[in-house]
């Protein structure tokens, strides 16, 4: 059993730099966790603070219920997959996915067997006798992720494993760690920029920025339901578009004006925006929300827009058409049959039941 | 432009040929007149042995009678490989702590060690002889610590050049391997090193199997290495067996040039490293 727990985790480098102000995370047993965030997040040190290779400056760490502040990395049984694979390069495959068991006085034939049941799993058997520099990338990163397995450690540690290989390689690497996830049955902490990975193999994502945690979260519940405006724009590729709004009442009715477009609010969201009366609101509505197909003209509850195509981007199943919208750069995403270039005027429809209202000042979801 | 180029690269072929037959011509000549007899040596030192001229193996035979050549051979060959395998080991330690602490004390220790690479060695000989001395460093083991100081700057320097390259990451992995720090250095870190400590041997056995003034200095005439050895050849008085001078200096410059055709690729591949990412 071995959950992970950060209760106020501090990191503080020389020189008085906070990376990490306060940090308090549970990861369950068995659950895979993604950290993601702009670089200098701290993501990265909140992963080599569980794994023992970076101090904690204040708080506790627990795996499991033991408190690990002060436990040596090769004691806390973990095993770390770096985005550089750091394979020892002097050593075959086989020593390599080896070495961790020999330190640990593992009897030679119980070495031999765990090392060729995690090359068959990884199908690095053929490899067994190269030197990691005869490897493609690919192999190189499934040697690393057989020589955390050998071990059986109770808790994974991923940092951007993927960041080096192309995307080909990126796709199927991401379903062999989700099944390997399946399979090993342990815990998971995986480090990464890259939000596409972040949604498909995730449990759960912890949103960061500034050593922060913005969001802790299902993908879904991520995707659908951001806490601020930093989630919204981080999470989903393209990003939500997010434009400046107003709020307020006629006739009892609220009322959310951006640009020339007045319309009413919708329904579930009208009483959360009784306070914001008279304010700016900044709305956020995701691109696939931004239709452009006669179907949703047609529908009640849309705020119907006429824009000027600045450019369209064939991206083989759809097109991304950019526009603005009340000073900002928006972009719909709709079909590909569509034929739209630049300079079109190009008639859309925004599904106001999919749009997201946060606070101006402080960024914050209204629903929060 | 074309042109241009290409005559300035036939330039600089001619001015590197002529280069090279500068710095081959004194190893030439010394192999050249191993071969004649001692008259000839001083009466025409830059011709051709002929047949009149040629001597034969009697040089080598004089001269390997006349120095303990054997016993000189094994005493270099001692001091020089104890002191390699010294300097190698203790002074990528030094570096691989070097880079991997970084605070004010290994800083000021590395400044230290390359500002020892350009003190001259006439500057500390005398002080040092005298405290070799009373250390009881004037034997053949005790002049192995001594070149390990002199050889240390340089060796510093190229090995922390070398170990700021190693991703740390490497390390870090061992690490949460189980790695003891102990084991980490002789399992991972060591054998990364491996081109850096051949050319680190390799600069090192050169300078030592050639010195002359420092086993001059501390071990004296006790135990001759090569260098010393060669030099009783010249005896009191003006006399001297330049055949046999000649002969054994060919044999001293033999083992180093083998050495060093060995293992060239690596010298080259180590200093460039360590400049680079020093």
């Amino acid at each position: 059993m071995a959950g992970i727990r950060l209760v106020n985790v501090n990191k503080t480098f020389p020189g008085n730099v906070t990376v990490i102000p306060g940090l308090d995370l549970e990861i369950k047993d068995k659950e895979f966790v993604i950290l993601v965030g702009p670089s200098g997040c701290g993501k990265s040190t909140t992963l080599r603070m569980i794994a023992g290779l970076e101090s904690i400056s204040s708080g506790d760490l627990y795996i499991g219920d033991k408190r690990v502040n002060d436990t040596a990395p090769k004691d806390r049984d973990i095993a770390m997959v770096f985005q550089s694979y750091a394979l020892y390069p002097h050593m075959s495959v086989y020593n390599n996915l080896a070495f961790g068991l020999k330190l640990r006085g593992v009897p030679k034939d119980e070495i031999d067997k765990k090392v060729k049941e995690a090359a068959k799993m990884l199908d690095i058997e053929k490899y067994l006798e190269r030197k990691p520099r005869a490897l493609s990338g690919g192999q190189r990163q499934r040697v690393a992720l057989g020589r955390a397995m050998v071990r059986s450690p109770q808790v994974f540690l991923l940092d951007e494993p993927l960041s080096n290989l192309d995307a080909k390689l990126r796709g199927e690497m991401r379903t062999s760690i989700s099944r390997l996830h399946k399979s090993l049955g342990v815990t998971f902490v995986y480090v990464t920029h890259d939000q596409v990975e972040a949604m498909t193999m995730a449990d759960r994502i912890v949103v960061m920025k500034d050593g922060v945690i913005q969001q802790y979260d299902t993908p879904k519940n991520l995707y659908h339901s951001p806490i601020n405006t930093f989630v919204a724009g981080f999470i989903g590729s393209p990003r939500m578009n997010l434009f400046p709004a107003h709020v307020s009442k006629v006739k009892n009715k609220i009322m959310l004006k951006a640009d020339a477009y007045s319309f009413d609010a919708p329904a579930s969201l009208s009483a959360l925006l009784d306070g914001y009366i008279d304010r700016d609101v900044t709305l956020g509505v995701r691109p696939e929300d931004i239709h452009a197909e006669e179907f949703y003209m047609g529908l009640d509850n849309t705020l119907k827009i006429n824009v000027t195509v600045d450019m369209a981007e064939m991206m083989g199943a759809e097109l991304y058409a950019y526009f603005e919208l009340a000073g900002e750069r928006m972009i719909s995403r709709i079909p590909s049959r569509m034929s739209v270039s630049e300079k079109d005027t190009l008639p859309l429809a925004i599904d106001l039941n999919k749009i997201h209202i946060f606070d101006k000042e402080t960024g914050k979801s209204i629903r929060v | 432009m074309e042109t241009r180029s290409k005559r300035l690269d036939i330039l600089f072929y001619i001015i590197l040929t002529l280069l090279a037959v500068i710095f081959i011509a004194p190893v030439f000549i010394v192999l050249m007149n191993s071969f004649k007899g001692q008259f000839y040596i001083t009466d025409s030192p830059f011709s051709l042995p002929n047949a009149t001229t040629f001597a034969g193996l009697e040089n080598y035979v004089n001269g390997l009678r006349k120095t303990g050549f054997f016993s000189a051979f094994l005493y270099s060959l001692f001091i020089t490989v104890c002191s390699v395998l010294v300097i190698v080991f203790f002074t990528s330690m030094a570096a691989w702590y070097i880079s991997r602490v970084k605070n004010v004390f290994t800083r000021a220790l590395y400044y230290t060690f390359v500002f020892s690479m350009i003190v001259p060695f006439q500057m500390v000989m005398f002080s040092m002889s005298k405290i070799a001395n009373a250390m009881h460093l004037d034997n053949p083991i005790g002049i192995i610590l001594i070149y390990l100081g002199f050889g240390a700057g340089l060796s510093v320097f190229l090995f922390t050049g070398f170990v700021s390259g190693i991703p740390r990451e490497v390390e870090e992995a061992a690490m949460i391997d189980g790695a003891s720090p102990i084991r980490l250095y002789f399992s991972v870190v060591f054998p990364m090193m491996k081109p850096i400590s051949i050319t680190v041997a390799i600069l090192n056995a050169m300078w030592i199997w050639n010195d002359y003034l420092l086993p001059y200095l501390v071990i004296g005439n006790k135990y001759r290495t090569i260098p010393i050895a060669v030099q009783y050849l010249q005896g009191g008085y003006g006399s001297r067996d330049m055949g046999a001078l000649m002969a054994m200096l060919v044999l001293s410059i033999v083992p180093v040039v083998i050495f060093y055709l060995t293992c060239q690729k690596y010298i080259i591949k180590g200093v460039v490293a360590g400049a680079v990412k020093g």
